[in-house]
């Protein structure tokens, strides 16, 4: 905390040698902003399977890309000060921003973008953005300030793609406890199980953050977390996980409420290489049957969107196929008769021991019953889910909540958990990827989209909406928390 | 009336009152029970209302954030919190009586590592003897929870069968009984059985307050009956998120599992002043 009182002492000294009128700001530059989220990293790198909360914490604050994806859904250059692409596209020449120091006084060189985008595409790294960076053939460093990138097929996306790359400072090694970034704040301490505290980090090449440090404080019980805004433990709330407890908060003038849009997806994923869910009749009888406004209204009362694909409206290839598979259990019935299976049939669907997957799991229980169908509900932890669903492929379906943004590229994948394989939405992914323009690629994954929905590929049951709540004092920021990013940097707290 | 025999019928008045009060609270939670199996105000998965609706006259504690209704699930709740009590301590009792006595007639050596061992299980808290059994079995159901409390619970009935046999072994009508040729099974069953037997079924309505606890424990950390078994555990962890709009949720779960234990409790309380042979004697 020592970082913390040296700027805290040196505002004050500022103030009081030039007087009020200097610091013309109406928000106190040292303050520490104390955000309560309740997704605690497992560890501190990204390519090691931390979950979501190492999104949040660290994304933009401690870590920078190449590009960085905003909060309002645009790709921007951040340790790039250009970029030229070859004719056919398969050759990116980066030159780097300078005057980039990491954290621990090196400078910023081709060498650590090298190492830091070989980090991702390694054997072993668990990032979710692997496969969307396995184009790269090379990654060439003819001098400090280049980087040329070779692929070997188009890669419209590859800016995006890179915006989940952190760079890391080639000689940190382990970063699982300890980090070297670029970013505008510097990692003090990490306390499990309780908080990461981050300081602003002073030699930071960019402009500099309206506040002097962050403390990101995990909870486990959503109540927990709502209590410590009420009393003023924490500022922000990142996420409200339930529409119960906001209205504590809503009306009242101490604290203001936000509603932005949200890439989380919860989903009944289905294995879509065992039978019955081999069968898209059966896919899209089970879609048929979900009452997916009553169950939305369950969890989220007033908020939450409804969505008939996996592509959320702030993608730029999103369409309305909520009336692709509308709920009509009768006809669920009669598909479910035309596949084979007349009188239903049993599975069990691996849930995730914590909310809402339970709830929904009975939900979806007690709606399929009425079409014959039985689900036996089997309780498991996020890391059994890991290692079964996720890696063993070895289940029948399950929940999960996608949190990604344009992660439609997913169902492309014959060997992702899911295994949804249908070899034309697997040529026209390949072939956005390859477009020349975003208009292309936009025609080409609606098209995809489209196809997808109309094999009922997963059941997409809801848009969590993304509520923030935040102390009435405190503002800047970010309301949508794509992929779960949460930049402190404009946060400005006033006293 | 003299004013001993006075102060001897007011104390009988407390006595019997507290088993009444006891008796009471558990047989509305056995006719509860008893009546899910026949019949319930509605199909306890059916989403019948609206979203968490206070009490009415439809949903006398109201509904669950699916529309369910809670007075449904509450009953099946007495009825999973007795399965379990019952069945936590019969096997507990089953496998605790057998080893109290297998202690009480081993060899000094064999005595002396049954107690030990005993005694280090007793300093476990039933909930994590439990939680390891449900851990160590592949799924979490209802069976394996009641297995598991069953287990945790032998511990304590094991070493109290023990204590209490060895003090009945040292009278003199079991010496008499020996020399006169008597098998230690008939031994067992027709002198020491009968001595420790009240203290005991004592002890198991005790064991049964606890067992219930546990089970609600278990089911509340997602590790006992698995949804959509309604124990109260798990309603009371399903509310949790909605304690402040719809507090009847947390509440109405509350209230039935500590009338059950506390029930139990005056069951076993008054259970022992009835039975007790100091107190007879006066």
């Amino acid at each position: 905390m020592r970082p913390t009182k040296i700027l805290l002492t040196a505002a004050l000294l500022a103030s009081v040698a030039f007087g009020p009128g200097a610091l013309a700001q109406d928000y106190d530059p040292g303050a520490t902003i104390r955000i309560g989220s309740l997704y605690e990293p497992q560890n501190l790198d990204n390519t090691a399977g931390a979950g979501q909360g190492i999104n949040e914490a660290f994304n933009g604050n401690v870590y920078e890309g190449l590009f960085t994806l905003t909060d309002a859904g645009s790709v921007e250059p951040v340790l790039v000060e250009d970029y030229a692409v070859s004719e056919d596209g398969l050759t990116y020449t980066f030159t780097l921003r300078e005057g980039v120091t990491f954290h621990s006084g090196e400078p910023l060189t081709s060498a650590d973008v090298k190492y830091s985008i070989e980090r991702v595409t390694a054997e072993d790294s668990r990032s979710s953005r692997k496969r969307s960076l396995s184009t790269i053939t090379g990654i060439e460093t003819p001098d400090e300030r280049t980087v040329v990138i070779t692929l070997s097929a188009r890669s419209i996306s590859l800016p995006y793609n890179l915006s989940y790359v952190w760079i890391v400072n080639d000689a940190a090694g382990d970063i699982t406890s300890a980090e070297d970034g670029t970013g505008p704040y510097t990692l003090d301490e990490w306390r499990r199980g309780s908080a990461l505290a981050l300081t602003r980090f002073d030699d930071y090449w960019g402009e500099a953050p309206t506040n002097g440090a962050v403390l990101f404080q995990y909870f486990t019980d959503a109540t927990a977390l709502n209590n410590a805004l009420l009393t003023n433990a924490v500022d922000i709330v990142t996420s409200v996980q339930s529409p119960d407890s906001l209205a504590q908060f809503a009306g009242n003038p101490q604290f203001t409420v936000t509603e932005g849009a949200s890439t989380t997806k919860e989903l009944l994923a289905y294995n879509d290489r065992v039978a019955p869910f081999d069968n898209v009749q059966v896919r899209k009888a089970l879609a048929r049957a979900t009452d997916k406004a009553r169950l939305l209204n369950s969890i989220w009362g007033e908020y939450g969107t409804l969505i008939g694909s996996f592509v959320p409206p702030t993608d730029p290839w999103y369409v309305d196929l909520t009336g692709v598979d509308p709920y009509d259990p009768e006809s669920a019935r009669e598909l479910l008769a035309e596949a084979g299976y007349p009188d239903g049939f049993e599975f069990t669907l691996d849930t995730p021991d914590y909310d809402p997957h339970p709830i929904v799991a009975q939900f979806l229980q007690s709606e399929y019953a009425k079409i014959g169908v039985t689900v036996n509900i089997n309780i498991i932890t996020a890391n059994e889910w890991y290692t079964k669903i996720y890696q063993e492929h070895n289940f029948e379906a399950t929940l999960q909540e996608h949190v990604n943004h344009r992660d439609i590229v997913f169902y492309g994948n014959p060997d992702f958990y899911w295994g949804y394989n249908n070899p034309e939405v697997v040529q026209l992914i390949a072939d956005s990827e390859a477009a020349s323009s975003e208009e292309e690629q936009t025609e080409k994954l609606t098209e995809a989209n489209r196809i997808i929905a109309e094999d009922a590929a997963s059941n997409w049951l809801y848009l969590y909406p993304q509520i923030v709540v935040s102390a009435a004092n405190v503002t800047g920021y970010p309301v949508n928390g794509l992929n779960s990013q949460f930049f402190a940097y404009d946060i400005q707290k006033s006293n | 009336m003299t004013a001993a025999a006075e102060t001897q019928a007011v104390e009988r008045r407390q006595h019997s009152l507290t088993l009444y009060a006891g008796a009471v609270l558990v047989g509305i939670h056995v006719v509860i029970a008893l009546l899910t199996l026949v019949w319930l105000p509605y199909d306890p998965s059916a989403m019948a209302g609206g979203r968490l609706e206070p009490p009415s006259w439809l949903h006398w504690v109201g509904t669950d954030r699916l529309g369910r209704d809670l007075f449904t699930q509450l009953m099946i709740g007495s009825r999973i919190a007795l399965m379990v009590g019952v069945g936590a301590v019969a096997i507990g009792a089953v496998i605790g009586v057998t080893l109290g006595l297998l202690a009480a007639f081993a060899s000094r050596w064999l005595d002396d590592a049954l107690a030990a061992t005993l005694d280090i299980l007793i300093a476990f808290p039933t909930l994590l003897i439990a939680m390891l059994v449900v851990a160590a079995s592949d799924t979490a159901s209802l069976s394996t929870a009641i297995v598991a409390l069953g287990i945790a619970l032998s511990a304590i009935v094991a070493r109290l069968t023990r204590i209490l046999a060895k003090r009945v072994l040292l009278m003199d009508y079991i010496t008499a009984a020996r020399t006169s040729g008597t098998s230690w099974l008939g031994i067992v069953l027709i002198h020491v059985l009968p001595n420790i037997w009240p203290t005991l079924s004592v002890n198991f309505a005790l064991q049964f307050g606890l067992a219930v606890i546990a089970e609600a424990s278990l089911s509340y950390l997602g590790l006992g009956a698995p949804p959509p078994n309604a124990s109260w555990g798990r309603l009371l962890q399903e509310a949790q998120g909605t304690v402040y709009t719809a507090p009847i949720g947390a509440i109405a779960p509350g209230v039935a599992l500590v009338s059950l234990v506390i029930g139990m409790n005056l069951l076993a309380d008054g259970l022992r002043e009835a039975i007790d042979p100091t107190r007879q004697a006066r």
